[in-house]
């Protein structure tokens, strides 16, 4: 992932650490695909590996953490490793969080499951979001270890659609609560599960700009996409 | 070497005799003098051509030169070609290697001791999303990010396999994999992965089919031990013992109807084809097949309700309709599972039609409709498999096994035959089975009354 240093132990605790933080990576897929399964499903076994998941996750942030917070203070590196080192701490952070929006969905399709009304909301509706927001991190991950700008890019085009899906299923979830006053509470937590496939949409979105400031050393940060798309070009 | 040393000398003697001629003795000391300073230049600038050609490192456009030095030329020229050769023939070995294993079934990756990816082929591309050019020393932990892959790179026990699941474009089952490791020389190792999703599927449904044999075999068990302990301990009526044995008698005969069916579908799997020298008469069949579903209408449809409006082929139509190569006990025990089912799952009043159409290109089809309440679209693709109900109460209450269709369609299979299911919920059901050509001929009746010509 970087170019060679001096110190070629330095590269190797480089390596060691963008290691770690795809790693992080693939637990947070494996969560979000557990999640989905088990929204899919109503299956209260995939909802529980999706709790289990979440443990191993934080202990790896905070792990990665202190890697980052070594390397920085023995190396002090500047320019390109810097950013690097930025990125990873950033995206560790976003990972995180997105773990944590896997955890939230699992726990909303317990308490659907509980309020045993899950045959009569448009839960499968959610699922095509959350196919996307799993499918938009994957792209992210890959992008981030290729440090592929292009596909960085597309990422930020795609996550309209998740946030599209958003909006017409939280009208959709209006007219079921407006027709059947009982289904309010059930309504809810479909509410909150999408809130979070639509909060992994946005993290997978960090990740990308994450993925333009490392290869161009550009903030892309709360900018218009046309600029974004001068900086990438 | 020699032939420069007279050359030389001779040189020197040509400047020598020169120099005396013009000079006298120290002409000729002279003249040799001359003579070796003019050879050495002639040498240094050969040398130096010779030098500069090599310096240019291509064997193309190489100096005339003679003498030593052209010799030296030549031969550097020739060994250079011979290196290319010998570069180009392994060259060509190695990719007679690669793309043999390109055409390898499985994905093949090689990795190098940090776990970079060094090669793949195409295959292990395609099923892990990989870019065999753009990935290139790619850290393989950096794309293939399952938590089992990764526990299983760090571990170091390659003696197992390790199953992943790759989701696929959308809608489609995620692909299954099976990975291994393989070290090979200075810690470098190969990455088969092997895509096992039928493999798993198949697992799957024979699972599905012992469990729910069981399961269809301790039903009707449970409940015969349950009337015997009845009998044992409590004293009866003698109607009351009656009303029992009845009852006793229905799940026996429930029983053997499953073990009948069971055994049927082994036997189909068994047993080779059936020949294509006997042949059966379709008409007879067709006349069974009504027979058959005329008395299981009047057994199912409750006393005094209306009864089913049927539309069989008549005689005449039956008398055309040619022969089938293959088995009759099979061709009847598929088609009865038509029919019957058409009549258990049509509500009284309801109309089933059994048609027999030649086609234009000599194969035939045999559909049996129903207008009753159809089938949704999400149950026809397993509709055939055994013990797949679309409702499990209600299909018992009609006494079937879960196995009809099932054996209707692996029978059918061995006469080359295809079942097409096509229905919609609310407009009755279309089960067609079309024969090939080549199984059908036009039977003797056919012939008598009409010949070849009806046949449209």
């Amino acid at each position: 992932m970087s170019d060679k240093h001096l110190s070629s132990q330095f590269d190797s605790e480089l390596n060691q650490v963008s290691a770690r933080v795809m790693e992080l990576g693939g637990l947070v897929e494996a969560q979000i695909r557990h999640a989905v399964e088990a929204l899919s499903q109503f299956s209260l076994n995939a909802a529980e590996q999706v709790a289990e998941l979440e443990r191993r996750v934080n202990a790896m942030e905070v792990e990665i953490d202190h890697q980052l917070t070594t390397i920085i203070a023995r190396r002090q590196p500047t320019a390109r490793d810097l950013r690097l080192l930025m990125a990873f701490s950033k995206a560790t952070a976003n990972l995180e969080r997105m773990g944590d929006e896997a955890t939230r969905m699992a726990r909303m399709v317990r308490s659907i499951i509980d309020s045993g009304a899950v045959r009569t909301l448009p839960s499968g509706e959610l699922h095509v979001a959350a196919e996307l927001a799993s499918g938009l991190l994957r792209k992210a991950l890959d992008a981030f270890a290729r440090l592929d700008t292009k596909a960085a890019l597309a990422i930020l085009k795609e996550d309209d659609r998740i946030d599209r899906e958003f909006d017409g299923f939280v009208r959709k979830l209006i007219t079921y609560m407006m027709e059947d006053p009982r289904t309010i509470s059930a309504s809810l937590d479909l509410l909150f599960l999408a809130k979070a496939i639509e909060r992994i949409g946005d993290h997978s979105k960090n990740v990308a700009e994450l993925i333009i400031y490392l290869v161009e050393g550009k903030d892309v940060r709360h900018t218009t996409m046309q600029d974004i798309e001068s900086v990438v070009q | 070497m020699l032939k420069r040393l007279l050359f030389f000398i001779a040189l020197q003697l040509a400047g020598a005799a020169l120099g005396f001629s013009q000079g006298g003795p120290w002409g000729a000391v002279g003249g040799t003098f001359l003579a070796a300073w003019l050879w050495f230049g002639w040498d240094a600038s050969n040398a130096a051509r010779a030098l500069a050609w090599l310096r240019r490192g291509g064997p193309s456009d190489s100096p005339h030169l003679h003498g030593t030095w052209g010799e030296t030329v030549d031969r550097t020229c020739r060994l250079q070609r011979q290196h290319a050769q010998a570069l180009q023939a392994s060259e060509a070995r190695l990719q007679t290697f690669l793309s043999a294993i390109q055409a390898s079934p499985n994905g093949v990756l090689l990795l190098d001791s940090v776990g970079r990816i060094e090669w793949c082929n195409l295959q292990a591309a395609q099923q892990l999303g990989l870019d065999a050019q753009r990935d290139h020393l790619q850290t393989i932990g950096n794309l293939v990010r399952d938590p089992a892959f990764s526990a299983y790179l760090t571990q170091g026990d390659f003696t197992q396999d390790v199953l992943l699941s790759r989701p696929t474009s959308a809608g489609a089952p995620a692909l299954q994999l099976a990975i291994r490791l393989y070290p090979y020389g200075d810690g470098s190792r190969l990455m088969l992965s092997r895509d096992v999703t039928q493999l798993q599927l198949a697992e799957t449904m024979r699972r599905d089919f012992v469990a729910n044999v069981s399961h269809e075999i301790r039903t009707p068990l449970t409940v015969l031990a349950g009337f015997i302990e009845t009998l044992q301990t409590l004293k009866l009526s003698e109607e009351e013992r009656a009303h029992y044995l009845d009852l006793m008698a229905q799940q026996a005969a429930r029983m053997q109807a499953l073990v009948q069916d069971l055994l049927t579908l082994s036997r189909l799997e068994g047993s080779p084809a059936p020949s294509r020298e006997r042949w059966v008469a379709v008409g007879p069949l067709l006349a069974r097949c009504e027979q058959d579903a005329r008395a299981l209408s009047q057994r199912v449809l409750p006393a005094g309700s209306t009864p089913h409006e049927w539309h069989f082929p008549d005689e005449a139509m039956r008398n055309a309709a040619g022969e089938i190569a293959g088995d009759e006990a099979e061709l009847y025990s598929a088609l009865s599972n038509l029919v019957s089912n058409a009549v258990r799952y049509t509500p009284a009043g309801g109309a089933i039609e059994m048609q027999w159409q030649v086609q234009a290109d000599g194969s035939a089809c045999l559909c049996v409709r129903d207008n009753g309440p159809g089938i949704a679209a999400e149950h026809l693709p397993r509709l055939t498999e055994r013990f797949y109900r679309v409702d499990r109460g209600r299909s018992r209450e009609h006494g079937g096994t879960g196995l009809g269709l099932a054996i209707a369609k692996h029978a059918l299979q061995r006469h080359e035959a295809q079942l097409g299911i096509t229905s919609a919920l609310g407009h009755g059901s279309e089960f067609c089975v079309h024969f090939p050509a080549a199984r059908l001929r036009p039977g003797a009746g056919s012939a008598l009354s009409g010949g070849p010509g009806r046949k449209r």
